[in-house]
């Protein structure tokens, strides 16, 4: 039961805690694809980018699961904390991409939008997520281990192919990233919620 | 006579549930002679080179990754190398994320049930997720597609109905035979292609809802 104008004695239940995070897992993910398609047509054909953004994501250096086989034998607090840990470390990312967009040359506005409208939903999400594990694990906020990002100086490099591969580079890790958010989510809600009978 | 082998090019790569993942190829010219295909590719934070597991599964010209050799979130760069008793010849490198090649198999079991009540009668449509789509751990969400159109017409009426596996459809004309198919796809993924057809004719008389 979703709580009347806030009241204190009526807490949201874990089963809704998990329906808006993956209603907004969804939604961050879809945003994501769109925004790094519509760069990806307007900037970054026949550059070859994709073959440079191999093994460049800053978050790589996070252990997360690859195949289903691995996300199903992660323990449910474990993944949290996965969850927890990518999306941390998108914060500061997120905050830079909006205001370095905004010097991309002819930047679409729904680029610009998107980068506004993701950095704000992956920080309403990451408080959702927050919820979510102190309701699981009480006085638990999950470990602190997260990415730092070191991209900022290369979004701002004069030279525009440099630059223009650093913003592909990072809308390319976003997508992924936020790929994996709503999956390992999704199988969260599953399994914690619906006992694996989705 | 003979020449070397043409240059071969990678075409496509489909996944079916996010789990295994088949690429295919097109060879090039094979210059007149014997000409075999070997596909090498790496990984994302792998250095060394592999060759496909499997030539067979996927049919001609095709390499199948089973779920021990598939890894989701990471980039495959995979080349294919022609050759014959003449000389050999490479593709151009294939860069690809099985998260982003999904393109499940049809729903199956469509059926459809007239449903007749005092207020109002309706036609319920129900199907199942494609057979090896691990929908019930989470692991892959679908969202779904109808269409139906009266037999004896040619254009379809396309419903998108999202995440569930059954829909009402009410407002049919009565004595009408109807053809129905649905299809699925993954987040953001490919379509599958169309269930077969289900075919249903309406009651004559019923309730049309106001």
């Amino acid at each position: 039961p979703i709580c009347p104008n806030g009241s204190n004695s009526c807490q949201v239940s874990l089963g809704d805690l998990f329906d808006r995070a993956v209603r907004l897992s969804h939604y961050i993910h879809s945003l994501s694809s769109e925004m790094f398609n519509e760069f990806d047509e307007r900037y970054a054909q026949g550059r070859g980018f994709i073959a440079k953004a191999i093994n460049s994501c800053h978050t790589s250096s996070l252990t997360t699961p690859e195949d289903k086989e691995q996300a199903q034998q992660i323990h449910h607090e474990d993944l949290l904390n996965v969850v927890l840990s990518v999306l941390r470390s998108w914060n500061d990312p997120l905050l830079h991409l909006v205001s370095e967009v905004q010097r991309i040359k002819e930047a679409p506005d729904t680029i610009l939008w998107k980068a506004m409208e993701i950095e704000e939903q992956n920080k309403r999400l990451l408080e959702g997520m927050e919820k979510i594990v102190g309701r699981v694990h009480p006085g638990d906020l999950g470990n602190e281990v997260y990415s730092t990002w070191s991209g900022l100086p290369s979004l701002q490099l004069a030279d525009e192919d440099s630059r223009l591969f650093a913003f592909y580079n990072l809308l390319h890790c976003f997508r992924r990233d936020s790929h994996k958010i709503d999956n390992y989510l999704k199988l969260l809600k599953c399994r914690l919620i619906h006992d694996s009978n989705c | 006579n003979g020449q070397p082998p043409g240059k071969p090019e990678m075409i496509r790569c489909r996944s079916p549930e996010k789990e295994t993942f088949t690429c295919w190829w097109k060879p090039g010219s094979d210059g007149g002679l014997p000409t075999n295909y070997t596909l090498l590719y790496t990984k994302e934070r792998e250095e060394s080179y592999h060759e496909c597991p499997d030539y067979v599964t996927g049919g001609p010209n095709s390499c199948y990754f089973d779920q021990k050799h598939t890894s989701v979130w990471t980039i495959y760069n995979m080349t294919v190398k022609a050759t014959n008793a003449l000389g050999s010849n490479i593709s151009t490198p294939y860069y690809v994320d099985v998260a982003y090649i999904v393109e499940p198999n049809p729903p199956v079991n469509l059926t459809l049930e007239w449903v007749g009540q005092a207020y109002a009668s309706y036609l319920l449509l129900k199907w199942v997720p494609p057979p090896r789509a691990d929908v019930r751990s989470g692991w892959l969400t679908l969202e779904y597609e109808l269409r139906i159109r009266p037999k004896e017409e040619p254009e379809w009426d396309n419903i998108f109905v999202g995440l569930g596996t059954k829909y009402q459809l009410f407002r049919l004309n009565p004595g009408i035979k109807y053809v129905a198919q649905v299809r699925c796809r993954s987040d953001r993924g490919e379509w599958s292609q169309w269930s077969s057809e289900s075919h249903f004719q309406v009651p004559k008389e019923f309730k049309l809802k106001d």
